[in-house]
């Protein structure tokens, strides 16, 4: 079937079959690794990816359901060699550890940040209760989210 | 030199990976792509004993798009076992299988799905055998043996003394004794006595484990794996394949997450077989599953005695501990022995008899996990410390004070002296968590204290290549797995060196090209790793000062690196210009080589650790009554570290370690029912979520600079799981009069254990 | 990794109903796919013909009129900010937001959460006090029937395989009802879900925000879910709020969540032992009912409990 698609703002035409896996065409086809794949049952989030700015388990989302939306990966957060202000909060506040989990957290994050500018503590752990992270523990994450949503207003 | 004020080591600097991780740009093993790569699957047993009496592959072989199809059968050009201490493990299932999701047959193919069909060509003739599941299962009578026959040692020099008990499943034993425990027990004012239970459970690192491995025309092997120790990987390889350590090349990218469950092979053998039977690279990707049925924690069963004096003095210990290694030992042993050593935790006691075992069962192979069956007993002991300190009628926190090992005391003769202040660890903690002042009436506090040695004997070797820019390569072969190893080598590098961070590369471990080390787990990078590096960058240092002081005429002592320039007391000669000198032209590079071989030691386990890792955790919970479910609304850590090279990263290192220590004191536990493991996925294996940190989370670190790593430094990382469950249990207690021995200390339980005590 | 299938796209039920009726056994209706997909990728269920139902607008609508209709292909993320659930059945949208994590709210749909019966379902056990019944099309034509009905089992419903799941329909309490929906459990699907819901007598000095007036229950609903095979309403335990004035509601609730928890029929599974179930079902709805008993005076009570979602 073929899609059209933009990836991180960029126009794509592809032919994918109705089986594939969004998280295997962003990987195998259009060669965005930053989405990663490990549990593969949509519990953990490291694959999340946002479809038209919700974020979505890329791992158990068909590619074909993107066709004539949006899709951003981590790959499109940055502007260039510009940091979007999640990127930049977390690795100010060392949310990063082994950076499996990171770009499910900023992508998430992302999405919280555009739908409530201004979120408290609760809101941030609400959003990312769907987001393992098996490093860091959660505070610096959590603390970075806070951080970029206050930078940001 | 004079000692100037440190100017990047000891600072919250960003890790040098940062950017290449929130940009999505951090390569995998998983991301990777090579030419021509072939897809791997693996068959596994669906039973966790079982004879294997035919494993019929023809029809998956003769699939298109099939490259290889492979049995045990087909292995004959390789030895099939591997095992770090054991030679036990077989790369594919030769006659038996022992555990549910032991590797029984591989397919490589062009792509997934073409492997997932070739495995349904493949036909097995199983023979369901009695198992022993449990610690009782097998260590009872008439227990089903999950190994017969001689094992073979593998390539560890210090388990050439493994104990197997013939006839049995326990396949090493280990004795410590000194004084006469018993005897003084039976005389002690006060003995405590308890049996503690730690379940299996999985480390759950985000990225499964994950091999490409490719032949080159020559018969030499390489692979890309996301391993904790590359150079283990090689030995283990080289053995298998008959091919020269010279000739195989293991490389690491980025690993997504370790906490051991990554250290020493697991499917690199099957990888590399298969590539050699496909003729072309195979990519092996373990999904969270497999994972689960790869490597595990050890659990364990530990009956301890410990006796006082009425005035509170510890005096003795005896301690019977039995780990459930799996159906192979993996690195089970050695968890048992090193452990063990210090099951008497931070205290002095002068009568200990310890005896553990560790024993095989059809579940999954037991390895190396954060702690190394350090937590399993300090999950005991330190229960058992709060129980006699309420017999005695004296505070926790006093009756710890009262008899920690003090600094510069012995541990054991031949070891190591006591490298750190507990005492002010357990101050801090106890200030911190308010431990005098009087709580709120629905919370109730506890505290524990840890002790671990970190592996001894050991090696590590370090490269550092000054170019003609100024610019450096560290070349070691630590594994940077989200720990911030890399960061922290460079720091070190960076320091020694007088050069900016941004100056400085750490290249990824890849043995072509960075030299031995020799694990990167039991929190050792730093001192031995961190040291290899040190001394080399002190190599370059002292080759730039003798060029310059030759050149100028004057005394090394009276030169000194500043800014990426020698300065001399009238010149100034940037690094650039220091290697025009000495090689008269603009070319060439210094090359600074540091080798940590403290080598063997007359210390009970053959080696002298490097450092003590010493920690203190302090817990406050609050429990809902009416349904067990507890919440750790405060937890304070204290770890002494010596000296914190890069105090974010480390808080960010032991925030993790807390949150994790979480897991299994209230959540995470491997569930068995009738060999077959019924949690084995995310969807109801429970890891802690973010809502479940503790809202107050506080890290500190007791900084001495009294280690023997580099600027003082000593090892972290473990120190900050270890504590968790007892102080948890401990605070519980304190709250609710309830004492429970068995973790996770789910919801459920803690109910049962509320109902039996009465409302 | 999933295995190949045809992906038909049909505009209307009638097209979908067709397709399903020529398919038969080989095909299964797809919405969002969180459940589906999933069940696909461990091999569980291997359709060749996928029968994607969001093109079909009426199954996207959500109307109102005395009853709220929400159609299948209802997504929970918008069951959540609907502007017409949070007026009419505003605990709705409230549930809406804690149904497993937000990546499965923005796709999963109401009509797949209710189609598959998962015995976890939270929606299912709260639409039960609302009078719920489902809309079932196929070639024969249309039928509606109670959702307690529709949902048979664990992951088992009245549903044929030619049928599709149009809307579910609501009956919204009336003004003034008292309500609360408690989860617990430690794992991902939760462990009981439990749903309470006091119709008030408004009769009585300062009517029913008074605190000293007689205000009454004048109907309560309580509905049980996850820890039987399937969810379903506790009518004793509902008999015994009817009448109860609010003020003495505390000292009922604990009858009233015993006789709850007596209906109850949990097995030993990693959710729990049966008679922790059973008993933490009884703690539950004795907390639902304090809950809406404070909301019912007008307070919004400061209750957490751990490993709880109050809704």
């Amino acid at each position: 079937m073929k899609i059209h698609v933009a990836v991180n703002d960029r126009a794509h035409v592809l032919e994918v079959a109705p089986h594939a896996l969004l998280l295997d065409v962003l990987r195998d086809v259009l060669d965005l690794k930053g989405a990663k794949r490990s549990c593969d049952t949509q519990v953990c989030g490291a694959c999340t990816v946002l479809v038209d700015g919700l974020a979505v388990s890329a791992c158990t989302y068909l590619a074909v359901e993107t066709d004539e939306r949006s899709v951003l990966t981590v790959e499109g957060l940055a502007d260039g060699e510009s940091l979007d202000l999640l990127q930049r909060a977390f690795l100010d506040a060392g949310a990063v550890q082994c950076g499996f989990c990171t770009s499910g957290m900023l992508l998430t994050a992302r999405a919280l940040l555009r739908e409530n500018p201004a979120p408290t503590r609760e809101d941030v752990l609400h959003y990312l209760r769907g987001s393992l992270c098996r490093c860091t523990g959660y505070r610096k994450i959590v603390e970075a989210v806070l951080a970029a949503a206050e930078t940001a207003r | 030199m004079s000692a100037r004020p440190l100017r990047v080591v000891g600072r919250p600097v960003p890790r040098v990976d940062g950017l290449e991780k929130v940009t999505g740009r951090a390569r995998y093993v998983t991301d990777l792509v090579l030419p021509g790569m072939a897809h791997a699957k693996v068959l596994r047993s669906p039973y966790a004993h079982a004879r294997v009496r035919r494993v019929d592959v023809a029809r998956a072989g003769a699939r298109p798009g099939v490259f290889a199809a492979l049995s045990s059968a087909d292995l004959t050009w390789c030895e099939p076992y591997f095992g770090p201490a054991f030679r036990d493990r077989p790369v594919l299932s030769i006659d038996v299988a022992r555990h549910e999701g032991e590797p029984v047959a591989a397919v490589a193919a062009v792509d997934e799905a073409t492997a997932e069909e070739a495995l349904e060509l493949i036909d097995v003739d199983y023979e369901p055998l009695p198992s022993a599941i449990t610690l009782e299962e097998a260590l009872g009578p008439g227990a089903p043996l999950v190994h017969t026959g001689e094992p073979l040692s593998g390539h560890f020099a210090d388990l050439a003394t493994l104990r197997p008990q013939p006839g049995t499943n326990v396949c090493h034993r280990f004795h410590f004794e000194r004084g006469d425990a018993v005897t003084v027990l039976a005389g002690a004012d006060l003995v405590v006595e308890d049996t503690y239970r730690f379940p299996p459970v999985q480390h759950v690192a985000l990225e499964p484990h994950a091999v490409l491995a490719a032949w080159d025309e020559t018969g030499a092997l390489t692979l890309w794996a996301s391993t904790q120790n590359p150079y283990s990987v090689r030995v283990e390889l080289a053995r298998m394949f008959g091919v020269p350590l010279a000739r195989i090349r293991v490389i690491v990218p980025h690993l997504g997450g370790g906490f051991g469950s990554k250290t020493y092979a697991k499917l690199e053998p099957l990888a590399a077989a298969l590539a050699r039977a496909a003729g072309r690279p195979v990519r092996l990707a373990a999904s969270v599953p497999e994972a689960f049925q790869t490597v595990r924690r050890c659990a364990a069963r530990v009956t301890a005695r410990v006796g006082f004096r009425h005035d509170g003095t510890l005096v003795a210990v005896e301690c019977a501990a039995d780990y459930d290694v799996g159906a192979y030992a993996d690195i089970g042993p050695r968890v048992v022995q090193k452990a063990t050593y210090t099951a008497t935790g931070p205290y002095r006691v002068p009568h200990v008899r310890l005896d553990a075992r560790a024993v095989y069962t059809n579940t999954t192979p037991g390895g190396a996990f954060r702690g190394f069956g350090v937590p399993q007993l300090a999950w005991a002991l330190e229960s058992l410390f709060d129980v006699a300190a309420g017999r005695l009628d004296r505070d926790p926190v006093d009756l710890r004070r009262q008899n920690f090992l003090a600094h510069g005391e012995e541990f054991a003769p031949g070891d190591t002296p006591i490298d750190g202040k507990l005492e002010e660890s357990l101050g801090r903690a106890a200030e911190a968590i308010g431990w005098t002042r009087a709580g709120a009436a629905d919370r109730g506090r506890g505290v524990a204290a840890m002790l671990k040695a970190s592996l001894a004997p050991s090696v590590s070797e370090a490269i550092v290549r000054l170019h003609t820019d100024g610019s450096v390569s560290v070349l070691a072969s630590a594994v940077e797995m989200g720990q911030g190893t890399r960061t922290v080598l460079a720091q070190i590098a960076a320091e020694v060196l007088s050069l900016p961070l941004a100056r400085v590369t750490v290249v990824q471990p890849d043995t072509a090209v960075t030299p031995y080390d020799q694990t990167t787990s039991s929190s050792r990078s730093t001192v031995m790793t961190g040291r290899a590096v040190q001394l080399a960058a002190e190599d370059v240092r002292d080759q730039l000062l003798r060029v310059v002081a030759e050149a100028l005429g004057v005394a090394a002592r009276d030169l000194a690196l500043e800014d990426g320039a020698v300065v001399a007391p009238a010149r100034r000669l940037t690094y650039t210009e220091v290697l025009v000198l000495r090689f008269g032209m603009s070319g060439g590079e210094l090359i600074g080589r540091g080798v940590m071989a403290p080598g063997r030691t007359a210390a009970p386990l053959g080696g002298s650790t490097p450092f003590w890792e010493m920690a203190v955790g302090a817990a406050e919970v609050s429990v809902d009554e009416e349904t067990g479910a507890v919440r750790v609304e405060r937890y304070v850590s204290v770890a002494d570290v010596g000296r914190a090279i890069n105090p974010l990263l480390l808080e960010g290192q032991d925030e993790g370690g807390v949150v994790q220590g979480l897991g299994h004191t209230l959540l995470e536990e491997m569930l068995y029912q009738d060999g077959h493991l019924l949690n084995g996925t995310l969807l109801v294996y429970r890891v802690p979520r973010a809502d479940d940190a503790p809202p107050e989370l506080e890290c500190h670190f007791v900084e001495n600079a009294d280690g023997s790593g580099p600027f003082g430094a000593k090892g972290a990382g473990e120190g900050s799981l270890i504590p968790v469950s007892p102080a948890v249990a401990n605070a519980l207690a304190r709250l609710t009069g309830v004492r429970l021995r068995d973790l996770p200390l789910t919801p459920e339980r803690v109910w049962r254990a509320l109902r039996a005590r009465g409302r | 990794m999933l295995r190949p299938f045809t992906l038909h796209r049909p505009d209307t039920a009638d097209e979908a109903c067709a397709l399903l009726a020529r398919l038969g056994e080989d095909a299964a209706p797809y919405a969002g796919g969180t459940e589906l997909l999933l069940l696909m990728k461990l091999g569980w269920l291997r359709p060749r013909h996928l029968v994607d139902v969001k093109r079909i607008r009426e199954l996207g609508d959500l109307t109102g009129g005395p009853r709220l209709a929400i159609g299948a292909t209802v997504t929970h993320r918008a069951l959540e900010r609907s502007a017409l659930v949070r007026v009419h059945c505003p605990l709705v949208a409230s549930v809406a937001r804690h149904v497993a994590n937000v990546r499965v709210r923005n796709v999963g749909t109401v009509g797949g959460n209710l189609a598959f019966a998962d015995p976890h379902s939270d929606l299912a056990t709260l639409f039960l006090t609302l009078d719920a019944t489902v809309a079932l099309v196929s070639p024969r034509g249309r039928r509606e029937l109670p959702l307690a009905d529709f949902v048979r089992g664990p992951w088992e419903t009245a549903r044929a395989s030619d049928e599709l799941l149009a809307l579910v329909r609501l009956t919204p309490w009336p003004a003034g009802t008292a309500a609360a929906y408690v989860k617990f459990g430690v794992h991902e699907r939760p462990t009981l879900g439990v749903a309470v819901a006091l119709q008030l007598d408004e009769a009585g000095p300062g009517g029913a925000r008074s605190s000293g007036g007689s205000v009454r229950v004048a109907d309560a609903r309580v509905a049980i879910g996850c820890v039987s095979p399937r969810p379903a309403r506790a009518p004793a335990a509902e008999a015994r709020l009817v009448g109860v004035a609010i003020a003495e509601l505390e000292d009922v609730a604990g009858a009233a969540a015993e006789s709850a928890a007596a209906t109850v029929d949990p097995a030993d599974d990693l959710y729990g032992s049966a008679d922790y179930k059973r008993e933490m079902v009884a703690v539950f709805v004795r907390r639902a009912l304090r809950i809406a008993a404070a909301r019912a005076r007008g307070a919004e009570p400061a209750a957490r409990f751990p490993h709880a979602v109050v809704a």
